[in-house]
Formats: structure tokens, C-alpha cells, sequence
């Protein structure tokens, strides 16, 4: 049995590592990953506590007494959460600066500024409503804000170890030095897009609403990959999403994290529709809240079981688990039990995501449970964040505890299975160690007599 | 004074580790300090360090890691799953001591 183990785990180590490990390793997702982890998710959270306020849950009237004011608490919001894809410019340009390895603020800055040329319009700024530009600023110009942030990191890293800059002598202080090397970049992007924002905002669109509006980037972008972003929201693609992650963390790999870097953009322009009103399911918290109950994997039950386990390494393992499980940490449990590599605990590791997800799905669509709208840390305990994510909807904990019981269900058989191997496998090294004991003792006997007979030998 | 970088994902579960790596160096009276970051992060934070060390969970970037950290002269290696699991910072520690150019354990102690 334990020769089968090894066998497949080198098999998945050969043929599944190697791919998978190569879509993960792509410095651009890394960077779009970092940009949303870091620099957007902080303000995305914070601002979406302003949306609570503003949209309380009807108890005690606390609604009808907050609404007058809503447009005020919801200031706030739209600096923050509103303005999320500003933020993420920067936090493209930086990280990505990172990882080439050359100076990141510059171009950081430099992204915020190119990404604001190209989403606002091109006519008389004085004639410009603020309202009008700022969901630009928000869902709508996250891909814009990838984009642009790729962009600005990439030329300014080609222009600083180019021939093409200003060359200053070596007296000048090298701040002084790095602002004009900047020039030529700056320039060069500055005028580019602005050109092109130029062209596309002689263009006129006709909104939601029946207003005529100026086309801008953000929107002809938007246009062209909204197939994308309606694909990305439909229960097909929540399967795959939900498959790619739990095979990446079946080979050890932060899944959540490689698919976020692919998915988030769409995750989180549906999320924004969402809190406009909108009935998007497919979004970071639909796997982060609703799917990963106690960590990647649903695997809250497993802890339980584990800290009642007969098996001396499920137990301690169990006992480090309990505290992260509590904040949907589960990286004991996935390196401790170990889920990775391990042929009997990767089928349910995949198979129970995959159930609640299609569970979860079926719950949203059919209105039973309010669609996701808030965004919060994914480490808030079970039961609390599910009703906070869906707005305040007491079934979003019902949904979530249901969920658990699934997993708590079809983990057992695979737990128990696992935990026989185990526990043969640990008597069979303590039945060792008792029969090594047990020799070095009749051996240390045999000495004694030995000394003995020889001593009374010697003796008079 | 030792200072470890460990890079991992999203910082969370890696903090776990750090504060009881801090715990076993402390009961060693060993002057360390422990930051756990982001590979991008990592990238601009190599040269300040003594070692480093790669979460379990971000093996499949070990090679690109390992390249910068062999071109900055930093030894580097990969946590052991099973001590990463258990959040076993003596055991880690060992592995960093082990490292260490030339240091028998102690001599490093302040």
C-alpha cells in the first residue's frame, strides 16, 4: 500500500508539478496577484465597511434611520473601493518593477498618472462631472489598470538599461539623475496614450440610462472583453476555477493564489456590479468565504477528526491546526496530514470543494442565499463571514454550516482510511522500537552475566 | 545578530512559523530576526540577509528563487513540509544554524 503511495506521488511530481508550476511562476500574474493582495485588498475591505453602514440589514429600523444619510457614508466608499483600479495601476507597476529588479516607485507613479490620461475623456475638463468618470475608476478600469501598469513597468525597466536617456554627468546627485532618466519614458507614454484616449473619446456611446456619453479606454476594454467577464461568471467556470486551485494545493502549491492572479480581474468587476445592484455569483468571495471553510479544501471537519484521531502524528498535527482552522488557515493541514502528494486524501481534497461549490452556485442563482457584495479578510470565522458577505443575510451562515456538514460527511471514509495507514505504520515503528529495546536490553543482560562470571572468575 | 528572510505567499500561515522561530531563538538566547515576504518583495530585499528560506507552498518558484539568492551569495532552502505543518520553529531553527557558513551551533549566539 505505502509502495503505491510513493509510486503516485512521484507520478503526480513528474507530470502534474511541472506544468502547473510553470503557470504559477509567470512574473506578470505574480505581479497582478501582489497588486491585488497588497496595495488593492486593504482599501477594497475598508471601504466595503462604509457599504455595510450605508446598506444596513432592516433590524430595528436601523435602515429607515441610516437612509437619508446614505449618500454621505457612502463617500468614503467610493474614494476607496470606488477608486480601487487607480491603486491597482500603481500596485502593477510596483510589483511587476520588483520582480525585474529595478527601482518601483518611479514607475508606480508614473502608471497612476498614464492610467488617469487614459480614462478620463478628452475635452474641456471644466465641462467633466466627477460622477461621470468615476466608475472608470473603479470595475470598469481594473483591466485598463493591469494593462497600463504591465505597460509602464515594462518600457521604463527597457528606457533604464537603454542608451535612450538623458545622460547627466556623474556629479549630479543621483535623485536629480533619476528624474530626468525618467523624462524620456514619461513623455513617450504620456503622449501615446493621450493620443489614443483622444481617438477613442471622439467617439460617443449611448449608457444604461439613455444618456450620451464620450467613449472612453476603459469602456471600449470592458466592451471587448465583457464575453470574458460573462464566461467568467457562469457555474462552468467556477468548476474549472474551483478544480485548477484544489489540483495546484494537491501538489503543494498556493492554489487560491495562482488562480486569483488569473481570475481576479473578473472576480472583482463583477463584485463591484454586485454592490451596484448586480447578481454576479462567480467572485472572490465565493470561494475565499463560501467555499474554503476553515482553509483551501473545506477542511474544518478534518481538524476535528484529527484532534480525536488514534494516530500520534494526526493528533499533533491536529492540535497546531485548530488555531489557524479558526481563521480558515489549513496550511498544518494540508503539509501536516499531509493532503499534498497523498493519493487517498487528494480525491476528496478535490471532490468536496467541488461539491459545496456546485451547492454554493446552485443556492446564489436560485436566490435562496443573497448574492456576495462585501469583501472582507479572508481569515473572519466561519458562520460570521458568510452572513457579512452576502450583506447581511443570516442564510449566508446557515449556507456555510451546511456546507461543513457536506465536507464533515464525504472527508470521513477517506480520514478513516488514511488514519489505518497511519496507525499500522506507527505500531509497526513502535513494535520496532519495542523489539530493538527490548534486544539492547537482553543484550546489556548477556554483558552483566558476562562481567559477573568473569569477575567471580577473577575473583579469589 | 542572523537575519532570515522566508518567502512565501500571503504572509499568513508563514506568520505562525516566525513567531515561533522567535520563541525557540529566544529560549537559545540567539539574536535573530525573521521576516516573512513576497517574491516580488524578495527580490529587492536579497542582499540584506543571511539566509533564506522557501515556504512549502511556493516550491514551484524554488529554481528562480534559488538563482538570486546563489548570485548574492545567500545559502538558501526549502522548509521541510512537515515542520512548516507543525509550526515547529526549533526544528526550522536547526535548519538555519545547519546553513549558516561555518557556524557550529553557539558560535553564533550573542
Amino acid at each position: 500500500m505505502s509502495g503505491l503511495i510513493e509510486r503516485s506521488s512521484d507520478w503526480f511530481e513528474r507530470y502534474l508539478v511541472p506544468p502547473l508550476s510553470t503557470l504559477a511562476s509567470s512574473i506578470y500574474l505574480q505581479a497582478v496577484r501582489d497588486a491585488f493582495i497588497i496595495f488593492t485588498l486593504p482599501l477594497i475591505i475598508a471601504g466595503s465597511v462604509f457599504l455595510i453602514v450605508a446598506n444596513p440589514p432592516p433590524i430595528f429600523g436601523v435602515d429607515h434611520l441610516l437612509a437619508p444619510y446614505q449618500n454621505a457614508i457612502l463617500v468614503p466608499y467610493e474614494l476607496s473601493f470606488g477608486l480601487m483600479a487607480l491603486f491597482l495601476t500603481f500596485g502593477v507597476a510596483y510589483s511587476l518593477s520588483q520582480y525585474l529588479r529595478t527601482e518601483p516607485v518611479q514607475p508606480g507613479i508614473l502608471a497612476m498618472v498614464v492610467f488617469l490620461v487614459a480614462s478620463v475623456p478628452v475635452r474641456d475638463l471644466n465641462t467633466l462631472t466627477f460622477g461621470e468618470v468615476l466608475p472608470y475608476f473603479g470595475g470598469q478600469g481594473l483591466l485598463v489598470g493591469i494593462f497600463i501598469g504591465i505597460l509602464t513597468a515594462q518600457v521604463m525597466h527597457w528606457f533604464r538599461g537603454s542608451r535612450f536617456t538623458i545622460k547627466l554627468p556623474k556629479t549630479v546627485p543621483s535623485n536629480v539623475k533619476r528624474a530626468f532618466e525618467a523624462l524620456v519614458p514619461t513623455l513617450l507614454l504620456l503622449t501615446m496614450v493621450w493620443l489614443i484616449e483622444w481617438f477613442v473619446s471622439s467617439h460617443t456611446f449611448v449608457t444604461a440610462t439613455h444618456t450620451t456619453q464620450q467613449m472612453t479606454l476603459p469602456i471600449l476594454l470592458m466592451d471587448l472583453f465583457k464575453p470574458l467577464v460573462v464566461v467568467q461568471d457562469s457555474y462552468p467556470a467556477a468548476l474549472l476555477e474551483i478544480i485548477l486551485m484544489m489540483l495546484l494545493w494537491s501538489v503543494g502549491i498556493h492554489g487560491m493564489n495562482v488562480v486569483t492572479a488569473i481570475a481576479a480581474p473578473f472576480w472583482f468587476t463583477t463584485l463591484a456590479a454586485n454592490a451596484q445592484g448586480g447578481h454576479g455569483i462567480v467572485t472572490e468571495p465565493f470561494f475565499h468565504i463560501f467555499a474554503h471553510l476553515g482553509g483551501s479544501g473545506a477542511t474544518w471537519p478534518l481538524v476535528i477528526y484529527m484532534l480525536c484521531s488514534r494516530s500520534a502524528q494526526l493528533k499533533t498535527v491536529g492540535k497546531v491546526a485548530l488555531g489557524p482552522a479558526i481563521f480558515n488557515i489549513n496550511e498544518p493541514v494540508t503539509f501536516g496530514v499531509p493532503m499534498m502528494l497523498n493519493p487517498i486524501m487528494m480525491i476528496p481534497f478535490v471532490m468536496v470543494p467541488v461539491i459545496i461549490v456546485t451547492i454554493n452556485y446552485i443556492a446564489f442563482s436560485v436566490g435562496l442565499v443573497h448574492v456576495p457584495i462585501v469583501i472582507q479578510p479572508f481569515t473572519v470565522p466561519v458562520g460570521l463571514s458568510g452572513f457579512i458577505a452576502s450583506g447581511g443575510d443570516l442564510r449566508g451562515s446557515l449556507l456555510q454550516f451546511f456546507d461543513l456538514a457536506v465536507s464533515a460527511v464525504l472527508y470521513y471514509p477517506f480520514f478513516k482510511a488514511w488514519e489505518r495507514i497511519l496507525v499500522a505504520k506507527e505500531e509497526a515503528q513502535e513494535e520496532k522500537n519495542r523489539l530493538a529495546a527490548t534486544q539492547a536490553e537482553q543484550r546489556a543482560l548477556r554483558q552483566d552475566t558476562a562481567k559477573a562470571v568473569g569477575s567471580r572468575k577473577e575473583g579469589p | 545578530m542572523i537575519q532570515i528572510l522566508i518567502v512565501c505567499s500571503w504572509g499568513m500561515s508563514t506568520s505562525l512559523l516566525v513567531d515561533s522561530m522567535l520563541a525557540a531563538a529566544a529560549e537559545r538566547q540567539y539574536e535573530i530576526s525573521v521576516e516573512a515576504l513576497s517574491a516580488g518583495e524578495y527580490a529587492a530585499k536579497v542582499d540584506e540577509c543571511d539566509v533564506v528560506l522557501i515556504a512549502p507552498q511556493i516550491r514551484h518558484l524554488r529554481k528562480s528563487i534559488e538563482k538570486l539568492a546563489t548570485a548574492e551569495g545567500k545559502p538558501v532552502a526549502l522548509i521541510e513540509p512537515f515542520h512548516y505543518a507543525t509550526m515547529n520553529g526549533q526544528a526550522v531553527l536547526d535548519q538555519v544554524m545547519r546553513m549558516l557558513p561555518g557556524s557550529a551551533e553557539g558560535t553564533i549566539t550573542k
